[in-house]
């Protein structure tokens, strides 16, 4: 069975340090762990809500990556049709690796890089259980 | 809500402070129901500390003096102890905030409160809270400085 | 009720990471912040413009904003449009012979040029804050406002308290018809504290404070002076 690429999209929020983990950590899932099965969206390509953001949302699935309670990624994908299949955010994995806490927006520390690859390790594991069985264009 | 608050609004963000309620200079709210008090965090404090990983209240039955910690916040900016700004002692916390400390930051003045204190002295209590105005001021500057 | 906000200017990237350039306008706008200008720069998140951050929407619709892009899409710059106002300044880094020559790294890691086009971005704006804040500017077209600039009142946007910044308008009737003054009842508070009173020689403050925060046309700003200044003496009078 053949699949299309379970697409990846971070908020990349500029106002704080999850914002830059949502970025890092989809960097890792795409470029390191999941470079065959995943594809990276930016988001600000979406907020214009045009009908080539639709056309590569249409009939994927996706998993977006928020930095804060807000959501933006999740609600842009859901709001221009497209299907989040997860929903990730970055305080629940913080929640669960209590021990990095992260700093910095332009450039991430150590405990900020360690907490992206661990949202990384997340996401990859959820890619799995979507893509078990298929094969990918 | 709004009509009866006082809004703040520094460069992008905005902070609601309803005008029933007092307030403490570390950004703690007071509502006295009869001889308790609910005790919360302000809609100023929230958004200045970010979003809320952690909420630990102290037991029922814990004694406290005013400037006596009652609750400790972890976000990804700040580990935060609150200082009680009444005297008395704890008969409720708020359950909730155990899975969902993120209700501080959704509805810091309904379902996010911290708890609820049996007070033994309101009259003393009160001559060091602010109303909403006095605490509108208070952190305006704060906010100009601190919130980015 | 809210005191006048300082004037600042909000700064959109489109933090695209696809590309280098992408990249280069969050470093770019985060340098400016953290760095160049700290006190007179605000970031907006441009996917809170669609996913509903009012405080973000209200911010760009009463300062000036300058939009940051990676590419000739020019995300931030339609998106600001879109769901707020008009730029007041679009960059695309890509035009940038820096950006042309190449070499920039990758999205996730740039290269030293690619650090270089940062800095070289970052001046770029912090350069263009520094005119917006001496400029009288118009929010609603995101030009500023000279001369030979028409505006065109009947395509105002109302900036009013509903939209989330908490500011005040008032409506005014200015040659014949209403044209709503942000931060007028503030501007009116502040000059009446500082015992103003509502005579000839107070006009042309007035008009000038009014301007920090809305565009007068020059061929009308006789007209809305004295309108301006009719309306502070109803406000004092009604506040004895």
């Amino acid at each position: 069975m053949k699949k299309e690429r379970v697409l990846i999209v971070p908020c990349s929020g500029i106002g704080k340090t999850f914002g830059t983990v949502t970025r890092e950590g989809a960097y890792v899932v795409t470029e390191d762990l999941c470079p065959n099965e995943t594809k990276l969206v930016p988001l600000a390509l979406l907020v214009l809500g045009e009908d080539e953001a639709r056309a590569t949302l249409s009939g994927a699935r996706a998993i977006a990556i928020d930095g804060c309670k807000l959501a933006c990624a999740a609600k842009v994908v859901g709001e221009l049709g497209g299907t989040v299949a997860h929903s990730v955010q970055v305080v629940d994995v913080f929640r669960r690796h209590r021990e990095l806490k992260p700093s910095g927006i332009a450039e991430l520390d150590e405990n900020g890089r360690k907490l992206a690859h661990a949202l990384a390790e997340e996401v990859k594991r959820l890619v799995a259980s979507m893509t078990e069985g298929t094969t990918h264009a | 809500m709004a009509e009866e608050s006082i809004r703040v609004t520094v460069d992008k963000f905005s902070f609601l402070f309803p005008k029933e309620l007092s307030y403490s200079d570390a950004g703690v709210w007071v509502a006295v129901e009869g001889r308790r008090a609910r005790l919360g965090l302000s809609d100023f404090a929230q958004q200045r500390n970010g979003d809320i990983a952690f909420a630990k209240v102290k037991a029922v039955g814990t004694q406290l003096k005013p400037g006596d910690e009652f609750a400790e916040i972890e976000t990804v900016k700040v580990n935060e102890s609150l200082p009680s700004p009444v005297q008395g002692i704890i008969v409720e916390v708020n359950a909730a905030l155990e899975e969902a400390p993120e209700l501080i930051n959704q509805a810091p003045y309904g379902k996010g409160w911290l708890t609820i204190v049996e007070i033994s002295d309101w009259e003393s209590d009160h001559q060091h809270l602010l109303d909403a105005e006095d605490y509108a001021a208070l952190v305006k500057d704060q906010a100009e400085t601190e919130i980015k | 009720m809210p005191e006048l906000p300082k004037r600042k200017v909000g700064i959109i990237a489109c933090s695209g990471e696809e590309l280098p350039e992408g990249t280069v306008t969050r470093l770019a706008a985060l340098r400016v912040l953290e760095s160049l200008r700290p006190h007179e720069t605000v970031t907006i998140c441009l996917p809170l413009f669609l996913a509903g951050g009012e405080g973000d929407r209200a911010f760009a619709r009463f300062h000036p904003t300058i939009a940051v892009d990676g590419c000739e899409k020019r995300c931030a710059a339609r998106g600001t449009e879109m769901y707020s106002g008009k730029p007041a300044v679009s960059i695309v880094v890509g035009d940038s012979t820096l950006a042309k020559s190449g070499g920039l790294g990758s999205g996730r890691q740039l290269s030293e040029a690619g650090m270089q086009l940062v800095n070289s971005v970052a001046d770029q704006v912090a350069r263009h804050v520094d005119e917006l804040l001496h400029l009288d500017w118009d929010r609603r077209s995101g030009r500023a406002l000279g001369s030979s600039h028409s505006q065109d009142q009947s395509k105002a946007r109302q900036a009013t308290c509903s939209c989330g910044s908490g500011i005040p308008v008032q409506t005014l009737q200015v040659s014949g018809r209403e044209v709503a003054l942000v931060a007028l009842p503030l501007i009116f508070t502040q000059f009446r504290e500082d015992g103003k009173p509502p005579i000839a020689s107070t006009k042309t403050e007035l008009v000038k404070a009014v301007k920090v925060y809305n565009p007068i046309p020059d061929e009308e700003e006789d007209a809305y002076a004295e309108e301006i200044l009719r309306a502070f003496a109803a406000f004092c009078q009604g506040r004895g």
